[in-house]
């Protein structure tokens, strides 16, 4: 692997200390598609927009709202196929975790295991960092938990945030919108609202996506079921 | 996985100790066997799916290393796995392919197939060419109805309207060639299950204890373990309960376990400005 | 003979009320050669949670090692205790990863569950396959012989008091009868707010 040796990594310090590569990929992260994650007293919620650039696409084949174990799932703002990978990774990390321990992982400890991934491609040769931020949340322990992961490999927990296209109006909203004592349907809710607040054109159950977390574990709610919520979004 | 931060310990088989094991073996010290399973397991198929059923001996030479060994092992909501042969081998194996059929799940979106699960199984156990001993019946309900596979330490495998595995296969065998039948209704199916394990306890001195059944129907699995308990045992006479004093003691120490204080921090209110 | 019986070695575990004991002997051989009478075999993990390693006395040691390593990552990563069910989960792992060269040691664990101070006891064999039953566990040299004692003498909801007396005498009277194990005894016993750890008086011939 001698020609390796000469692939220098590309996120190298700018002179001012900067890595430059990783604002980069921040960039394409908040030029991505919005999405928002709300955590209520008995579970948590994420929802992102899935909007087409054509009417041809066949709607739901593909998913951005992804199921990692039972009780924990993601989705993410920026670039699709890179999500994919980091999903494929957190998948079999959690099944590597129940394999050793016999217990389902930990939200916490599946968001640092993959947040050393990310981190591994900010410091390796030949590579890039990803291009996403994703949003992952659990239910262990009887409480819901809310994580974000940048392509830096850092993370944060949060109550409820807004990530990509037009994520600061985003969090302004919620920011208002948030008390403690949120129920889940509250706050499933409030995430629709979150994304209506940058939509463009009209918002149907066919281009947005919403998945839900709590003691019974994570699922994607069908179209069917997300018409239900936009019916009471005036 | 990762070359920066290399997982400890690393994944996989480790065989660090197979030569210093080797020349213990050539100096006359004998390697010990590992747990067996003994074991009678069979399985059938039935009108609406596939019954499973096991012993629950787990022996050590001639030594019962356990009464109630459960040998019908998980492998996906709509599949499960009689295990026979050594048993920390079967366990591992069907908690891995458990693993990867999962894994297979979440990346298809699909209920898994038996097949899958089968040509998964058979390709694990011919890569490791009979070393890692599980002998196994698989069953399951998926899309193309009800199917039995039967499969072998060295990776081939049977496709079967009934069968039996383990040390108790022939007496098993026997009940099932004399009574059963295409689409036998679930009574009948359990009840000679049940007769066939029944016939390995009794008959198999490496098979013993309760008989264990799972049912799997399309959507719906009965996982019963101790269905039968095939040898109640007797209740104790008397108590050999030692007096207190009984025995002399040396020195006692004994070492305080504080309860660790949680403190609950109330959560602030988020400042909105 | 087998390499299991190189060093000798007894070890018995049992389930009580609200408590749970895990009982060895101290004896370190060579064969028919007693070189000590005072080794270690039971090792504490945790609060409540010990686990015993019977066997060949240098796997003993680094599987021990190797345990607390492996231990200690796990709860400074996840900032907490690690349960008795999840100890024995890690080790049938380390266990099962030597399948083909294994470590010779039939470990024993027993501790209360956190929070829930439920008991919790299993026995493995030396490739990791997990026996965890509701009454009582065996290992070492002397197994046949604890497993007759410990069929006659547990019986279900013992107290720690007598708890001790049950683990004691079945440890003692099967070891007596073992040529290869006994030379002292410990009995740990666990409960909720203690642990209390008895050295026996035993025969030492």
């Amino acid at each position: 692997m001698a020609s390796e040796r000469y692939s220098f990594s590309l996120t190298t310090f700018s002179p001012s200390g900067k890595l430059v590569q990783i604002e980069y990929a921040l960039a394409a992260v908040a030029a991505g598609a919005p999405s928002v994650g709300i955590k209520a007293s008995n579970g948590v919620v994420i929802a992102t927009e899935n909007k087409h650039k054509s009417i041809l696409y066949d709607e739901h084949s593909v998913h951005k709202v992804e199921m990692i174990t039972k009780h924990i799932g993601m989705i993410y703002s920026g670039m699709g196929p890179d999500y994919r990978l980091l999903v494929k990774q957190a998948r079999k990390m959690a099944q590597q975790y129940y394999l050793v321990y016999q217990e389902p992982i930990p939200t916490v400890q599946l968001v640092q295991r993959v947040a050393a991934v990310m981190q591994e491609y900010t410091q390796s040769g030949g590579v890039r960092p990803f291009g996403v931020s994703l949003l992952i949340c659990g239910w262990d322990s009887d409480r819901p938990y809310l994580f974000q992961c940048d392509p830096s490999g850092a993370y944060f927990a949060w109550k409820a945030t807004a990530m990509g296209k037009n994520y600061i109006n985003g969090k302004t909203f919620l920011e208002k919108r948030y008390s403690e004592d949120l129920e889940l349907d509250d706050a499933v809710h409030t995430a629709i609202l979150t994304l209506k607040e940058s939509f463009e054109g009209q918002m149907t159950a066919d281009n947005i996506e919403v998945g839900i977390c709590d003691a019974s574990g994570f699922r994607r709610l069908d179209p069917s079921h997300v018409k239900d919520y936009l019916a009471n979004i005036p | 996985m990762s070359v920066l931060c290399p997982e400890i310990p690393t994944p996989g088989f480790s065989f660090e100790n197979c030569k210093r094991n080797a020349v213990l073996e050539t100096k006359g010290f004998a390697l010990p066997k590992a747990v067996k399973t003994g074991t009678t397991i069979v399985g059938i198929t039935y009108k609406d799916g596939v019954i499973l059923g096991a012993d629950t001996r787990a022996t050590e030479d001639t030594t019962v290393a356990d009464k109630n060994s459960e040998k019908i092992h998980y492998l996906a909501p709509n599949m499960y796995c009689c295990g026979a042969g050594t048993a920390a081998d079967t366990e591992m194996t069907t908690q891995m392919i458990s693993s990867q059929l999962e894994l297979h799940k979440l990346y298809t979106n699909r209920v898994a197939r038996v097949c899958t699960a089968n040509q998964l199984l058979k390709q694990y156990l011919f890569r490791y060419q009979g070393y890692v001993g599980a002998a196994l019946i698989l069953g399951g309900v998926d899309v193309e109805g009800p199917h039995l596979y039967m499969i072998y330490p060295h990776g081939s495998s049977d496709k079967l309207p009934y069968g039996t595995m383990g040390s108790g296969s022939l007496a098993a065998i026997a009940v099932f060639e004399s009574r059963w039948r295409p689409d036998l209704e679930e009574q009948e199916g359990v009840q000679l299950v049940r007769d066939a394990i029944a016939a390995g306890i009794f008959n198999d001195l490496g098979s013993g204890s309760n008989i264990d059944l799972c049912v799997i129907r399309k959507g719906s699995v009965d996982y019963k373990r101790t269905f039968d308990e095939a040898n109640k045992k007797g209740v104790k006479q008397a108590s050999y309960r030692y007096p207190r004093g009984a025995t002399s003691v040396l020195s006692t120490r004994v070492v305080d376990i504080e309860e660790v204080a949680v403190q609950r921090i109330e959560p602030e209110r988020m400042e909105i400005a | 003979m087998s390499i299991l019986a190189y060093n000798g070695g007894a070890m018995v575990a049992m389930k009580g009320e609200n408590c749970v004991s895990i009982a060895t002997d101290r004896r370190f051989g060579i064969q028919a050669q007693t070189i000590a009478t005072n080794f270690e075999k039971v090792f504490q993990m945790g609060p409540h949670l010990y686990v015993g390693l019977p066997g060949l006395a240098t796997d003993t040691q680094t599987v021990m090692e190797k345990l607390r390593f492996r231990k200690n990552l796990y709860e400074l990563k996840e900032n907490r205790l690690m349960s008795p069910k999840v100890f024995a989960a890690m080790l049938s792992n380390l266990l099962y990863e030597k399948r083909f060269g294994p470590f010779f040691v039939e470990p024993v664990v027993a501790g209360l569950m956190p929070k829930t101070y439920e008991p919790y006891i299993c026995n493995m064999d030396l490739i990791g396959c997990i026996n965890p039953p509701n009454d009582f566990v065996v290992g070492g040299t002397a197994s046949a012989q604890l497993y007759g004692m410990c069929e006659a003498l547990w019986e279900p909801n013992l107290g720690p008091e007598d708890l001790f007396e049950t683990t004691s005498q079945a440890l003692i009277n099967a070891f007596d009868r073992d040529a290869i194990s006994g030379w002292g005894a410990t009995v740990y016993i666990i409960e909720k707010d203690k642990v209390t750890i008895k050295n026996l008086k035993t025969r030492m011939d």
